[in-house]
């Protein structure tokens, strides 16, 4: 029930199974801000669309994760998932096996409500809970990695090592899209006295068309190198302001930046490797995957890795961490859709019928099973004491 | 419809408990209940094209990832693109020193000023189709990944399913520790070897499959991203990015047209009975429907004609319209709305009945299956009737900010006859009407009278909302097996009336 590990076995097929020929499933990732959903066993998602509803009574765009309470999120996920099935994918729901690929961090009630909605309003056939890290790897075909996911609020991590996640060296910070997104727009009110607020379409388009990550030398002298030229930027066609060049230069900032308690972006890469132990280590720094849509930003990784080469200099980590070299995958897909695509290749493989939560289990019990419940994630003998 | 009706002025409360005006609910004509767009069941019925109206077979339209193989998409505004045609000269290829004329064709858009010459791609010869597909670059790897974990789930799979039921064979299994291999020990034995039981030789369908390899180089920053200023026409949106994920392109000069994505057809079907409320034409072109059981048809239709001016805690007139849609006659009765614990009782009972009826269906099933070996041939999951889920329901909240003092007689309304509107000879009907009650009435409609009373609570929002049962008779004409003739039966509907705003001051 639990796909936190994969276990590989060698044996063969008797006969395989009753050849009925399956619907194919469907895999949603929902994110803060984009959805990405498709077909299982497909190789790109159909559509990547923002996770947000317009409201049918009020006409307002509401996001799906700024729910207010259980009964909210339920109304809010009953006409993002009907969207979704009925204006892109175009099947019906009925009877079909769903793939939900999640951090294992979701929040209980949001993980609750989905299956919720899933199994009593949609009535799918089973829904299969993959943790995006850990299904991330199926787009490698490698066993051992660190995952750094960072997307829109926050920045994710979980080493992975031989298929299991070392979830006590997990990492998570609010450096994503999110706080770039507002240093963006902190840095254009202050350069543009005029203006009392940016739109938030605005300022992300901003960010995607204009910004980049520096590189390391020229990020620590970030006052005194010549910035990159101004652009001028037309706002719903009529509207001219100038987006400078420090400011392009200077947005990404926020992630590399060491808080109060020394802590970036690139420290949680480090601080992963530390926690976990000292054979792991090797392999750990020598296969990094970044994912999640804030990682595409042009110069990401060359400044993670410029950043982590730094920081082993650094007394801090040259004590602890005897490491020579970082090195990083490249998924065959673009970053923001890396946990879709390996949710969409397990959720095409036989795991699907193995390992899913299916309908009448659900409704027997109605619970969904998690790696943070004991009832479910509790190995036999220390059961019996529960 | 929903154009007069839009206000919600009107609401209806449906059996899940949402509140809709009468233009967006359903009425089971076989359970003979209120549905509505949420608590129906939606199906993809048909695939059509929206550009070109084409029908696609579910089948083909999967196959084609619901694109439509004619239409394209200008990548740029997303609107439909539309073959342009020139004339190109060429040259002869019988004899070189002579041109020809012939017709070459782009696309364009009609919006945006797109052309497929933009990007570079070559015009065409032919006015349709033709135009290159870019492929997925990483295509063959993901599918060479997807096959590996295949295999790897199918062994897992295998492993757990032997290690449920291991049959002890024989002393066998001792052999393969004394040097023997089970293959050679089986034709010692005289058995068959195993392969005849259509195990395949398990080297055979490992797929090699060579793990990504994990670089020290990063693609770094363009050095000329510190000088060279950008011109932001030249760069892709988000928007451009997302509709072609898979590319993402970044630079509008690498952004190539897509098809147009399929658009469906949709049927509705009642949760509890799994009749169809609606179930469209197939044909994309013709708005009519195969079945429609809309309330509209079935339920009385209740429009407000006037109001006397709101003042708080004084008694106005209202005055609203009743419409019998249906080929029978009908009685209307107004009752007060149920309390709380009446309404929790009421669910209560029909939740009960619920699980009664699925006790006996089971039943049922259990006493016409006598044979077990049926059952267990059977899959469950495709053949048999799915167990029906119940979703909770959905009870609106609303909050009632005025009082309503009901007629006490009710109202008869003759059926509709669509030739009345024509006849000038009037009314043929002669109703008994209270003039308390009735104020009006003609053919299939009737105008009643009754008082609000707006309350305190309807100083904050300024808006009075008074509800009412409404208990009318329904004629079921749905022939069942039990009971050929049509039955006379009483519905009852909760309904919600925004009279307006009050007028006055508050105190």
């Amino acid at each position: 029930m639990l796909p936190v590990t994969f276990s590989r076995v060698f044996r063969m097929p008797l006969y395989e199974g009753i050849g009925l020929t399956e619907k194919q499933a469907v895999v949603i990732d929902i994110g803060a801000a984009y959805t990405k959903f498709g077909f299982a066993g497909e190789s790109g998602p159909r559509c990547i669309i923002q996770t947000e509803v317009k409201c049918p009574e009020t006409k307002q765009v509401k996001k799906v994760l700024h729910y207010s309470s259980k009964e909210d999120l339920y109304d809010l996920l009953v006409e993002f998932i009907h969207n979704l099935y009925f204006r892109h994918l175009l099947v019906s729901p009925k009877d079909r096996r769903v793939v939900i690929v999640e951090s294992l961090l979701c929040p209980t009630l949001f993980r609750e409500t989905l299956a919720k909605v899933l199994f009593r309003h949609f009535e799918v056939s089973s829904v299969l809970f993959v943790p995006s890290h850990l299904v991330s790897l199926c787009t490698l075909g490698v066993n051992t990695a660190v995952i750094l996911d960072v997307g829109y609020i926050e920045a994710v991590l979980i080493p992975v090592f031989e298929g299991v996640p070392v979830l006590h060296a997990w990492q998570a910070q609010p450096r994503a899209a999110e706080a770039v997104e507002s240093s963006l727009k902190a840095l254009l009110l202050s350069h543009n006295n005029d203006k009392e607020d940016f739109p938030e379409s605005a300022i992300e388009d901003i960010k995607v068309r204009t910004c980049f990550v520096t590189s390391l030398e020229r990020a620590l002298q970030l006052e005194t190198v010549e910035p990159p030229p101004d652009v001028v930027y037309r706002e719903g066609g009529t509207k001219i302001f100038n987006i400078p060049g420090k400011v392009r230069e200077a947005v990404y900032e926020v992630l590399f930046e060491q808080d109060n308690d020394q802590i970036s972006i690139s420290t949680m890469i480090l601080d992963a490797i530390i926690k976990c132990p000292i054979d792991m280590r090797k392999p750990l720094a020598e296969n990094i995957l970044v994912m999640g849509g804030t990682a595409m930003a042009p110069g990401f990784k060359a400044r993670l890795l410029g950043e982590l080469k730094y920081l082993l200099q650094q007394p801090k980590y040259s004590s602890r961490l005897a490491l020579k070299t970082f090195k990083f995958h490249k998924p065959p897909a673009k970053e923001n859709y890396v946990a879709w695509l390996g949710g969409a290749i397990f959720g095409g493989t036989d795991m699907i019928s193995t390992r899913s939560l299916t309908k009448e289990a659900y409704l027997k019990h109605n619970n969904v099973p998690d790696w943070a419940d004991l009832s479910y994630n509790c190995r036999e003998e220390d059961k019996i004491s529960l | 419809m929903a154009f007069f009706l839009h206000p919600n002025i009107v609401r209806y409360n449906c059996t899940c408990g949402s509140l809709k005006p009468i233009s967006r609910i359903y009425f089971c004509r076989h359970c003979l209940k209120i549905r509505c767009g949420y608590c129906v069941c939606h199906e993809a019925d048909s695939h059509y094209c929206a550009n070109c109206l084409e029908i696609l077979p579910s089948s083909e339209a999967r196959l084609k990832k619901n694109r439509c193989a004619a239409c394209l998409d200008c990548p740029s505004c997303l609107n439909t693109v539309s073959t342009r045609s020139t004339n190109i000269t060429v040259q002869n290829p019988d004899d070189p020193n002579k041109t020809v004329t012939r017709k070459a064709y782009y696309l364009a858009c009609g919006f945006c000023r797109w052309t497929s010459r933009d990007v570079g791609l070559p015009d065409q010869t032919v006015a349709s189709g033709g135009w290159p597909e870019r492929e997925h670059a990483h295509a063959a790897r993901i599918s060479s990944l997807l096959e590996h974990y295949k295999v790897l789930a199918l062994r897992e799979r295998q492993e757990r399913e032997r290690k449920k039921f291991t049959p002890r064979r024989s002393y066998l299994h001792f052999s393969d520790k004394f040097g023997l291999t089970a293959v050679m020990a089986r034709k010692r034995a005289g058995l068959p070897p195993l392969g005849g039981l259509g195990i395949k030789d398990e080297a055979g369908s490992i797929l090699e499959l060579t793990p990504s390899v994990a670089s020290e180089e990063v693609d770094s920053l363009p050095a000329e991203i510190y000088t060279k200023p950008i011109n932001l026409a030249h760069v892709a949106t988000l928007s451009q990015r997302l509709a072609q994920p898979e590319f993402q392109t970044e630079l509008v000069s690498n952004l190539f047209p897509a098809h147009k994505h399929l658009m469906i057809k949709r049927s509705q079907r009642c949760r509890s009975c799994e009749h169809n409320v609606s179930k469209p034409e197939y044909n994309p072109g013709s708005i009519k429907f195969k079945i429609q059981l809309a309330a509209y048809y079935y339920v009385p239709e209740i429009r407000v004609v006037t109001c006397e001016p709101l003042r708080i805690g004084q008694e106005c007139q209202l005055i609203i319209k009743l419409c019998n849609p249906t080929q029978h006659q009908t009685a209307i009765e107004f009752l007060p709305l149920p309390s709380a614990e009446e309404d929790l009782e009421e669910r209560h009972k029909e939740i009960e009945e619920k699980k009664e009826k699925q006790a006996e269906k089971k039943n049922a099933e259990k006493t016409s299956q006598g044979r077990d070996d049926v059952s267990v041939l059977l899959p469950s999951l495709s053949l048999s009737r799915q167990l029906s889920v119940s979703e909770d329901p959905h009870p609106a909240t609303v909050k009632l900010t005025g009082e309503v003092i009901l007629p006490s007689s009710s109202v008869l309304l003759p059926p509709r006859d669509d030739a009345a509107e024509y006849d000038d000879a009037g009314d043929t009907y002669h109703f008994q009407d209270n003039p308390k009650v009735v104020v009006w009435r003609k053919a299939n409609k009737a105008a009643v009278k009754m008082v609000v009373v707006p309350q305190d609570s309807a100083t904050e929002t300024r808006e009075v909302l008074i509800g009412f049962v409404m208990k009318y008779t329904y004629v079921n004409t749905m022939a069942s097996l039990e009971q050929k003739e049509p039955q006379k039966v009483d519905l009852k509907v909760k309904v919600f009336i925004n009279v307006g705003k009050t007028v006055g001051s508050c105190i």
